[in-house]
């Protein structure tokens, strides 16, 4: 039996990068995957979805062209260049890892892993070969999150999840989304761009639900109005019947029919096969693995990160949890996973958010001060011709503490990035204002947004309200 | 135009001089019918309701939440609306005595937990809380900078003239605590600021050695809170009975099986008798035959008290509280359960009035229903005794040689020692031990 002082279980955006933070720190380190190195986020998630996204939003943004003086005639579509496309950056990013993981010296094991005990991994490789057991001193569990696709759905190759929508061949003519989180959104968004007529059916009573009202109502107007994205909010879907030219269902009291029907209600946890009890655990609420604040699950020598413990189920935080359980895994002093966790969605337009909303410190009770800068406002937004969004920092009345932002815009997936650092570094909105930002460019927009919050805002005039 | 009338402050019982308005229930304006609740006061004793004699509209409150004014005091005005309402100042509290010099506790009292009761104390608590600079004899600069750095200049030794601190001192202050080497978030030290704590008191630690916000949140929840005044009365009590006293503990096992057994053929047949009932009634009995267990002492002098006054203690969510049944020697077992039933409830209700949580000569103590082997109390001021009952639970116990399984309940008698000797404290319990086995006693009885 090889012997390992720690073994991670998925090679995903949490569990590769645990692997090398624990070889960094002189461990012995195994990792065990059944499917693709960089899981979810690199195959079949995050990357691939970018890769499209990127396209899309570029044939959009030729389209609008005109408004900066460039005339562009017969935009086309290649979507097979397209998958191309896509394909070799995940190779390139897969490869990448691959490459990180040997440099390390850390040994891949191709296979299902399961606790045999505390201490004991079983790697189920191919059909009809014998499982090999690894003697592991530590074990992380990283084995990520799926789609969940509601029973009542046929099972049919009409009816597809995200994955399977990035391994389409062809676009559909028509594509109902069902559920409008930040996955549907994303896609029924890139989707529209690329000129398939797109539905949205949300249960609840508006999409993006996470986000607050203002930042939600500027993504959804973009949506509906722009993209000519139909969205039905309030009603459930129900009888859903997958034919040869098509899916049919019915949305209350509406019939609704398209190429495809694309699931994206949430993610579950993959546990399935892990054997949890041989190491005297079990999956808690809803499928995931339990863990403390430093990553560790109650049995001593198991660590969980990533989505298979719930929490905000995105890469970064997987990876940022994984870095931490390596590091608690391999002794040193004990660190807590980090609470502040930026969150940022890929729509037309793009949004990000950190820290604490509108919505929650008025469901917390906090006294908030509340400052906003629009883009139209801003001279580089101008000068790109793209003024649509806001800026909307929340910050502790008392104390002026950063406490959250939300941005809503173009580049507001990378403007969130100045924001964590505020929140995440306790900041008060003061210093943030005071530090001098590059004229011109976006990042000015948290500057002005600070300058609000006080309502000493230099290229806004005063709200009349104030006296 | 018509006078209003005056609204006063009650007296509520002999003792109480006076009262902290604690809430109104009816603010200025309001329509107040007879008998409707006005305000809620608190004495050092309890919090009551106070309940209006008048009919008529609240024209004024003179006396706000949280003032303290003596007993008759003018609170306010009801009338009807346009009366005129006479020019009184607020009534501002009597003087105290000074803490310490209280002198020997006083005969009536509101009873702690297992039922100890003294005046309340004045000192408010304020150790770990900064106290604010303006008491100390610091130079203006001086205090700017301590304010700046969020520190606490308090225990900086000043070089000034008179100890005066000066901004010097201040700075090789900083400089000794290794302030430089402080690294605190932004928003932490706004907070600290605006919640007038030292920084070099707060321990950073979620963060590596970084103060961050919730590490100030921390240091705010674990500033030292004053004590409610009942809370202090109790800690007072306590510890004047438990310092000045010289306690002597004992402690009997009763078999309470065939008790227990009367109990629920009792109760069958709708007589709802509870086990304090019993030992209630068990204790009065054996109080009359050892009188110096019904007694007190100064130290000096030996009181004896010709009837029973039975403190029965009572656990609420704010504190303790003892009931007292008054001439309890002189019920029935039938009268004692209705009576005791009462004040619990009144007690529970927060509607005992302080001469019904005074006087009494023996308190009981019963966490029999709080799952516990066997505890001792601290002796009431003002008694000798006090016994703490803890709960019936299935025992072995031998029994005509051989081993079998009984109801026990554990019994400790705290006592005076100065006045109670051992031999009177063990045979005082055994009298009680030995009633509540005697099944053919409680048969006659109920």
């Amino acid at each position: 039996m090889e012997k390992y002082d720690v073994v991670v279980i998925g090679a995903g955006p949490g569990g590769y990068p645990a692997g090398i933070r624990a070889s960094q720190l002189g461990a012995r380190v195994a990792i065990v995957e059944k499917e693709e190195l960089g899981g979810t986020c690199l195959n079949w998630g995050c990357i691939p979805t970018k890769t499209w996204i990127a396209a899309a939003g570029l044939s959009a943004e030729l389209a609008d062209a005109q408004a900066l003086g460039i005339v562009v005639k017969d935009v086309r579509v290649d979507f097979a260049a397209m998958a191309m496309h896509k394909n070799d950056v995940v190779d390139t990013l897969r490869n990448g890892v691959n490459q990180l993981l040997k440099a390390n010296g850390i040994v891949l094991y191709n296979g299902a892993g399961s606790f045999k005990d505390r201490n004991r991994i079983s790697v189920k490789g191919k059909a009809g070969s014998a499982p090999v057991v690894l003697g592991a001193e530590r074990t992380i569990i990283a084995t990520g999150s799926k789609s969940a696709v509601p029973a009542f759905l046929p099972r049919h190759k009409r009816v597809i999840d995200s994955r399977a929508f990035l391994e389409l061949k062809k676009l559909p003519r028509s594509l109902m989304v069902m559920g409008g989180g930040y996955i549907g959104c994303e896609l029924a968004c890139l989707a529209a761009q690329l000129g398939v007529e797109v539905t949205i059916v949300e249960l609840l009573e508006d999409i993006l639900v996470q986000l607050d009202g203002d930042v939600r109502r500027e993504v959804r107007s973009h949506m509906e109005k722009k993209l000519k994205i139909r969205i039905l909010t309030g009603n459930a879907i129900e009888d859903v019947k997958c034919g040869d030219k098509g899916v049919a269902a019915k949305v209350g009291k509406e019939s609704i029919k398209a190429d495809l029907l694309l699931v994206s209600v949430g993610r579950q946890p993959v546990t399935v096969g892990l054997e949890l009890k041989n190491a005297g655990l079990s999956a808690g609420d809803r499928g995931f693995v339990g863990v403390d604040d430093h990553c560790r699950t109650a049995a001593a020598p198991v660590y969980a990160v990533g989505d298979v413990i719930g929490g905000m189920m995105l890469a970064h935080a997987a990876t940022s949890e994984g870095i931490i359980a390596a590091e608690n895994a391999c002794g040193g002093k004990l660190r807590r996973s980090e609470s502040i966790v930026p969150a940022v969605i890929f729509t037309a337009p793009e949004a990000a958010t950190v820290g604490v909303s509108e919505a929650d410190a008025k469901r917390d009770g906090l006294k908030v001060s509340i400052g906003k800068f629009p883009y139209r406002a801003l001279g580089r937004a101008l000068a790109v011709a793209r003024t649509e969004g806001f800026v909307k920092l929340i910050a502790d009345a008392e104390t002026d503490q950063v406490l959250g932002a939300a941005v809503v815009g173009v580049h507001a997936t990378d403007l969130i990035a100045e924001a964590a650092i505020a929140v995440r570094n306790e900041m008060t909105v003061e210093e943030l204002g005071r530090t001098i930002h590059a004229h011109p460019t976006f990042g000015e927009l948290w500057m002005e947004a600070a300058h609000a919050v006080h309502g000493t805002a230099v290229h806004a005039a005063p709200s009349r309200r104030r006296k | 135009m018509p006078e209003a009338q005056s609204i006063q402050m009650p007296k509520f019982g002999q003792t109480v001089e006076e009262s902290t308005v604690v809430a109104w229930r009816k603010k200025e304006g309001d329509q107040v019918a007879k008998g409707e609740v006005l305000f809620e006061i608190e004495t050092d004793k309890a919090t009551l309701e106070v309940e209006s004699f008048l009919e008529g509209t609240l024209l004024k409150i003179l006396v706000k939440e949280g003032q303290t004014v003596p007993v008759q005091s003018v609170v306010g005005f009801i009338g009807k609306p346009g009366d005129s309402v006479p020019e009184v100042k607020a009534p501002v509290a009597a003087p105290k005595p000074a803490v310490g010099s209280a002198g020997p506790p006083k005969q009536a009292s509101v009873p702690g937990p297992t039922g100890v009761g003294l005046s309340a104390p004045s000192a408010a608590v304020s150790a770990g809380v900064p106290a604010p600079p303006g008491r100390l004899k610091i130079s203006p600069r001086a205090a700017r900078l301590a304010k700046e750095k969020v520190i606490d200049p308090s225990g900086i030794s000043g070089s000034g003239p008179g100890g005066r601190i000066v901004e010097k001192d201040v700075i090789s202050y900083l400089a000794s605590r290794g302030y430089d080497r402080l690294r605190i978030t932004l928003a932490a030290r706004n907070l600290a600021a605006a919640q007038h704590l030292d920084v070099l008191a707060i321990a950073g630690s979620r963060s590596g050695s970084r103060i961050t916000v919730a590490d100030v949140r921390t240091a705010m929840a674990e500033r030292p809170k004053a004590m409610s005044k009942m809370r202090k009365v109790i800690a007072q009590r306590l510890t004047h009975s438990f310092t000045t006293t010289p306690h002597i503990f004992v402690t009997v096992s009763t078999d309470m099986t065939e008790l227990m057994g009367l109990r629920v053929k009792l109760k069958k047949k709708g007589v709802p008798y509870t086990v304090t009932d019993f030992i209630v009634k068990a204790v009065i009995m054996s109080l009359k035959e050892f009188p110096g267990v019904n007694s007190s002492t100064d130290g000096e002098s030996v009181r004896w008290r010709a009837n029973v006054h039975m403190g029965v203690a009572t656990s609420l969510e704010e504190g303790l509280v003892v009931p007292v049944v008054r001439l309890a020697d002189d019920m029935t077992i039938a009268e004692l359960h209705d009576r005791i039933v009462e004040v619990v409830r009144k007690a529970r209700e927060g509607k005992l009035l302080p001469d019904e949580m005074s006087g009494s000569t023996f308190t009981i103590s019963n966490m029999g229903m709080m799952n516990v082997e066997n505890f001792s109390a601290i002796i009431n001021p003002g008694e000798s005794a006090i016994l703490a009952v803890a709960s019936t639970t299935s025992a072995p116990v031998v029994r005509d040689g051989k081993i079998v399984v009984r109801s026990i309940m554990k019994m400790t008698l705290s006592a005076d020692h100065r006045i109670v000797d051992g031999a009177m404290a063990a045979g005082f319990v055994n009298a009680i031990k030995n009633r509540l086995e005697d099944i053919g006693l409680w048969k006659s009885m109920t």
